[in-house]
């Protein structure tokens, strides 16, 4: 296998998708009409309902949707059971239900006078059901922080060749906002100047690395300084760890990869005898690092720091996304080899590692089905896009004819991001999680620029721009969490409307979860969450369907799937949990007190998807008429 | 943000014109939208202000008010849809 056959798959499954199957549902089943007034025509106010542009909208609509996600799960999911598994759910995820679940909530919210997902659900399914939906964002940014704060200080501390580019994408984020809003300096200037400066401290991280006789990696000036600092920090505790966690699954960016032997040596922060996780000091550092950018990203006026960081990182990731692609075109055909004298273009990671189905007791399980389903989440389908499509997008479609290529267009784009994060994996051959990735960035740039760009430095702007991305959505998810409770619990408990307040518990309830639990499981269970609401999403179409007298089919199957795949991931995670931590002998205080919180916030999830399930079965029978009763849900609750 | 049918270019022409437009929507779009969203906030409390007359409530003396009508007056349809729409967590988020 080489990259040049994913690029082949990629056009292929695209094309299909598009032409065979997303057209003639809009055609044949939503009926999309040019010439029927939508919400952004019939509301317009000029700030959330206003007519825009396609080709604007697909840009505003993919950049919303492809963040973090496609990226992190594929490089998971790929660490447990193998490229092809992996490729093979983003072809079927997307071409059968992705764009399905993107477009579908688009165009449900502008036949709804672009109503928001929770409102429709309200009015199609029950007034629950809004509640409940409600509980899930919480609960899914939650997990979201919890999972990216965890993967990012873990990389943060590893590799002292990528902090100074984030400390620096920080203060430059300051300085673009500033330039713009307060000096108003021209907006080409402001990028050239705040984009060149971040790259190059990007740069600059592993600027003079060298390696020493015994092959081992010896920091450049600017390494050398983070090392130190780290290890000023360490002495605090006299390099003792604050606490220990253990990783079955060894997906934590802190667990060495496995030797030419196949075992996986001892580190500073790993013990390979007891296969505990070191939890040192200089860790909390970072994760109070990335706390305290959290923080200005959600209190600080958005135009000041979020916006400029996010428009910084926007550029950066799409420099490195090009540069990719061209390299995975290229590596190929060129036959282009990397420094090992590999050719750069082939795969390098077992097509199948593990299909996870020997269920050992006493031992995390990982079987393909469910799990897989949960770890790629965007890529394939996600919640989140419908919530966006819904608020965001369907508002400002100009014509209902648009929905297709913005929708369904967007999440065919956001498949190709991930397909091109599994395949820097995948050629990497070497590191774990982030740092393969980045090392396939790194050679995948290296051929799209014939050599012009080293693969050191690619690799550092691999791993800087990842980072940067996962980074700039923590700060967003923090400031929507923030917002989120004090919707929720704001009357009730009239302190947490004050932001601060906000802030400050939903990063308090983060580390928490950080530190006490395991990064594969936090992620799993954002996954669940994340694909709950998916389903969710695709049962209020189905429901808007059958309430019109549609075809619900092309909904309704995929609803079905994700919603039975969603709630055995989520118990196979609680058990997961439960056995390795919470039960398990060798382990206690935080780590376990920790488990326990997953294991509620699981069973939490799993009984609101009941309810919503129940919810949904009762509104499909009302509008199949098949009920002796075919009120609306709120006239139902009012009578 | 729209253009209408007949101001469309075609060929190379309408290719740049739409990856101009990509670009934008991802880089900028949302930075647009909040400060449209920030400008809508302030035209919201000059609306209250210069209101404050229909409702019987000088808040302004009445002279200013009717030197500001004229600005509200623009804003008055817009300013209803917003006041007046349901809305719940997830607007917010947005």
């Amino acid at each position: 296998m080489n990259t040049l056959w994913i690029v082949v798959i990629g056009i292929v499954v695209i094309y299909l998708a598009y032409t065979q199957y997303a057209r003639r549902v809009d055609r044949n089943v939503i009926r999309s009409d040019a010439k029927r007034a939508t919400p952004a025509k019939m509301y317009m106010d000029g700030v959330d309902f206003m007519p825009t542009s396609k080709n604007i909208l697909y840009g505003y609509h993919f950049k919303s949707i492809a963040a973090a996600g496609p990226i992190v799960g594929p490089i998971t999911a790929a660490n447990i059971w193998g490229w092809f598994p992996s490729l093979l759910w983003l072809v079927v995820g997307v071409a059968l239900v992705g764009w399905a679940s993107d477009y579908s909530a688009i165009m449900v919210a502008v036949r709804n006078d672009g109503n928001s997902l929770s409102a429709i659900s309200h009015k199609l399914i029950a007034p629950r059901t809004r509640r409940i939906l409600f509980v899930f964002i919480f609960f899914y940014l939650m997990l979201l922080a919890g999972a990216f704060v965890g993967i990012l200080a873990a990389i943060l501390s590893a590799r002292p060749d990528v902090p100074f580019g984030i400390i620096m994408l920080a203060l430059m984020g300051l300085l673009a906002g500033q330039m713009m809003y307060r000096w108003k300096m021209d907006l080409i200037l402001t990028t050239v100047i705040t984009v060149a400066v971040t790259i190059l401290a990007m740069a600059v991280g592993p600027w003079g690395q060298t390696k020493n006789e015994k092959g081992g990696l010896v920091q450049g000036p600017v390494g050398q300084a983070i090392v130190s600092l780290n290890s000023a920090v360490d002495n605090i505790s006299g390099k003792k760890p604050l606490m220990s966690i253990v990783d079955p699954t060894g997906a934590d960016p802190r667990v060495p990869v496995p030797g030419a032997d196949g075992k996986r040596p001892t580190t500073a922060v790993y013990d390979a005898a007891t296969g505990l996780v070191r939890t040192l000091p200089n860790y909390l550092l970072w994760m109070i690092f990335l706390f305290v950018f959290s923080y200005c990203g959600a209190n600080m006026p958005i135009w000041r720091f979020a916006q400029p960081v996010n428009y910084i990182g926007f550029w950066i990731m799409l420099f490195t996304i090009v540069l990719s692609a061209v390299g995975m075109f290229v590596a190929p055909l060129s036959g282009v080899k990397d420094a090992a004298g590999n050719v750069i273009g082939a795969f390098a990671l077992a097509p199948v590692k593990s299909l996870g189905f020997t269920l050992a007791a006493g031992k995390a399980w990982q079987p393909l089905w469910p799990m897989l389903f949960v770890t790629i989440a965007c890529g394939a389908i996600s919640g989140w896009h419908a919530l966006v499509g819904s608020i965001g997008t369907a508002r400002q479609l100009e014509y209902e004819t648009d929905g297709l290529p913005v929708g369904a267009g967007s999440m065919l784009g956001e498949y190709s991001l991930a397909t091109l994060s599994l395949t820097a994996v995948s050629i990497a051959g070497v590191g774990g999680g982030g740092g393969r990735f980045a090392a396939g960035v790194g050679k995948l740039i290296y051929a799209g620029t014939f050599g012009a760009i080293p693969e050191v430095f690619g690799t550092a702007l691999g791993f800087g721009a990842f980072v940067m991305i996962v980074l700039t959505v923590t700060q967003l998810v923090f400031r929507v969490m923030r917002v989120t409770l004090t919707e929720w619990v704001g009357d009730a408990i009239p302190p947490v409307r004050n932001m601060h307040v906000s802030s400050l518990i939903s990063m308090v309830l983060t580390l928490a979860l950080v530190l006490t639990g395991t990064w594969v499981y936090l992620w799993q269970m954002f996954g669940a969450s994340n694909q709950l609401m998916a389903a969710l999403s695709l049962l209020v179409v189905t429901v808007w369907l059958k309430s019109e007298k549609k075809n619900p089919s092309y909904a309704l199957y995929p609803m079905l799937f994700m919603y039975f795949t969603t709630i055995f991931a989520t118990l196979v995670t609680a058990r997961n949990l439960y056995v390795t931590i919470a039960a398990n002998p060798s382990m206690g205080g935080l780590p376990v007190a920790g488990a326990w919180a997953m294991i509620v916030v699981a069973v939490l999830l799993v009984v609101a998807a009941l309810f919503i399930g129940w919810d949904g079965l009762r509104a499909y029978q009302r509008y199949s008429g098949k009920a002796a009763e075919a009120k609306p849900a709120v006239a139902q609750a009012r009578s | 943000m729209t253009e209408k049918e007949d101001d469309k270019p075609g060929g190379m022409k309408g290719i740049w014109r739409g990856l101009q437009q990509t670009i934008y929507g991802m880089a900028a779009h949302d930075m647009s939208r909040a400060a449209l969203r920030t400008r809508a906030s302030m035209e919201h409390l000059f609306i209250l202000i210069t209101m404050g007359d229909l409702l019987g409530v000088p808040i302004l003396p009445p002279y200013y008010s009717l030197r500001l009508l004229p600005y509200v007056v623009p804003q008055i349809a817009t300013w209803k849809r917003r006041m007046l729409r349901e809305k719940d967590v997830s607007d917010a988020m947005f």
